[in-house]
């Protein structure tokens, strides 16, 4: 068990999302960064399903009520365990008492903790992704206890470490397809999209990233049509939004771009002021 | 059936397009190719999301996106025409009380109606349910009266009650969970329309007709109980199309 002693800027449970029921209108939600969730998993051979503890530019404070193993991954936060620091992207044993911290992260904006056999907590339509309205929690407070699926007694302690690509936080390219509306929009303007850097802005969440960038262009509107984690809208007045994990399901704005999922990864670790370049990638290409 | 466009929609999606309109014969082709690929393509498709004139289908890892667009193509060429088909009318108790519609005066004042006349065509209308989305169970409803056409306002609620009944623009519709909205609440209803007990967890689906019935506060009140102690049935016929 864990206990949150503070619960940092936006704390979460996060597996790999609630799939099956976007028809009724449910996000899909999970990990934001999908490729540091799953390092974090495997340092710990880990079932990939298991749920991990996502947070975000101001980390929460942990105290392990019992002993089990440990793997940070995602943003470069400073863990230190009891005050001295434990590295990333290894796996590493605490005991009882411990106290966990983060810190801010120095590149990247989104951090994962994942325990020996994944966080307990009420698998709800099939996932443990916490979505305010679908699980009983939105985020965590303190107070709050976290429990494991497995106990110490299955602990074994392991030496595994990975090298992570670090392009993945560094790179600001980022791989775009053409949205199902780019083609509509006129040929001089896809040029001028295609060119333009766009900036995170500062009401970016799990739901949306706002970007600055293309206040001078717009799309006119379309009829309510499927949107999905990725994809970019413009809107009439020059507002641009890449929907993320717990985007709504349906959406009224032009879909000018559709990010790989690689993309969303990197551009979820993107910070406020932070700035990407689109390269468009030609379905041919897949 | 109409013969849709198909393109790719990201790595793992297909978008299938009809002429894009909010039109009761265009959401038939929509809902049956729905279940048609939900029937025909079990082992390649994850799930699908409707709306008004279109379909995301969201495909497994490992198939390819071509081929699977060149099966659906084929798929939905072959498709038998379109038949009647049966759909469902749900009675929706409302309760347009003051304690509940909080911005009904607003709606009657902006199109120059009595509180009362707001009510009468409110309910007296049949609402197709086009799709679901915004919120979980939240039905996109069409076939609202004109005369009841009323801007969303201008700040937002931060907080409004599941269950709560609001028009917004061109649209009407029920708020199923807790939610901010900018929409203008003319009533409540004591049902629960999205419940994660409940298989399917919606209790409205595309396809639906939704028709409005005005209920006291009593009534209202004694609905919530029976709700909560989940004995409450929902009035509900089966028609012909």
């Amino acid at each position: 068990m864990i206990e949150i002693l503070k619960a940092g800027l936006y704390t979460t449970l996060q597996d790999k999302g609630r799939t099956g029921y976007r028809s009724f209108g449910v996000p899909i939600s999970g990990a934001m960064d999908t490729v540091s969730a799953a390092m974090a998993n495997k340092l710990l051979d880990n079932n990939a399903k298991a749920a991990v503890l996502e947070f975000t530019m101001m980390g929460p404070t942990l105290q392990f009520k019992v002993p089990t193993v440990i793997s940070i991954s995602g943003a470069g936060f400073q863990p230190k365990v009891n005050g001295e620091p434990i590295g990333l992207n290894k796996a590493v044993s605490v005991i009882e008492k411990d106290v966990l911290t983060f810190g801010h992260p120095k590149l990247g904006s989104y951090g994962y903790l994942a325990v020996l056999g994944g966080f307990e907590a009420q698998e709800v339509l099939g996932s443990r992704s916490f979505y305010q309205n679908i699980t009983k929690k939105g985020k965590l407070e303190k107070g709050y206890i976290l429990k494991f699926q497995k106990d110490a007694s299955e602990k074994i302690l392991r030496n595994a470490s990975f090298s992570i690509d670090s392009t993945h936080f560094s790179d600001d390219t980022i791989e775009f397809f053409p949205g199902p509306e780019f083609n509509l929009l006129p040929k001089k303007l896809q040029e001028k999209i295609v060119a333009s850097t766009l900036k995170v802005g500062p009401q970016s969440n799990r739901m949306a990233y706002v970007m600055e960038g293309l206040e001078s262009f717009s799309a006119k509107e379309i009829i309510t049509a499927p949107v999905q984690p990725g994809t970019v809208q413009l809107t009439p007045s020059g507002k641009c939004v890449v929907l993320m994990r717990d985007a709504q399901t349906t959406g009224g704005y032009a879909r000018i771009l559709q990010l790989t999922e690689q993309a969303i990864c990197k551009l979820a670790q993107k910070r406020t002021g932070e700035e990407v370049r689109i390269k468009l990638k030609s379905y041919n290409d897949n | 059936m109409k013969q849709p466009t198909i393109k790719p929609f990201g790595e793992q999606a297909v978008l299938i397009e009809w002429k894009p309109a909010i039109d009761d014969k265009i959401l038939d082709n929509v809902l049956k190719a729905n279940q048609l690929i939900q029937q025909s393509f079990k082992e390649e498709v994850i799930e699908t999301v409707s709306a008004y004139s279109s379909i995301a289908v969201f495909f497994k890892k490992g198939i390819k996106q071509n081929d699977f667009i060149e099966q659906l193509t084929k798929k939905l060429k072959k498709a038998p025409k379109i038949e009647t088909s049966l759909s469902r009318i749900l009675h929706i108790p409302v309760c347009y009380d003051s304690k509940f519609a909080l911005d009904i005066e607003t709606v009657a004042k902006k199109n120059e109606l009595s509180v009362k006349e707001v009510i009468a065509m409110h309910t007296e209308q049949q609402y197709k349910v086009y799709f679901l989305g915004f919120l979980p169970g939240f039905p996109y409803l069409g076939g609202l009266n004109k005369q009841l056409h009323t801007p969303r306002k201008d700040t937002p609620r931060e907080k409004i009650e599941a269950g709560s009944v609001a028009i917004g623009g061109s649209q009407t519709g029920v708020y199923t969970t807790y939610s901010p909205g900018g929409w203008n609440i003319i009533g409540k209803s004591p049902l629960s329309f999205f419940s994660i007990k409940n298989n399917p967890p919606a209790l409205i689906q595309p396809g639906d007709i939704v028709q409005f019935k005005q209920v006291s506060k009593d009534l209202f009140l004694q609905i919530e109980v029976e709700v909560a102690a989940g004995v409450y049935k929902i009035e509900e016929e089966v028609i012909d199309d």
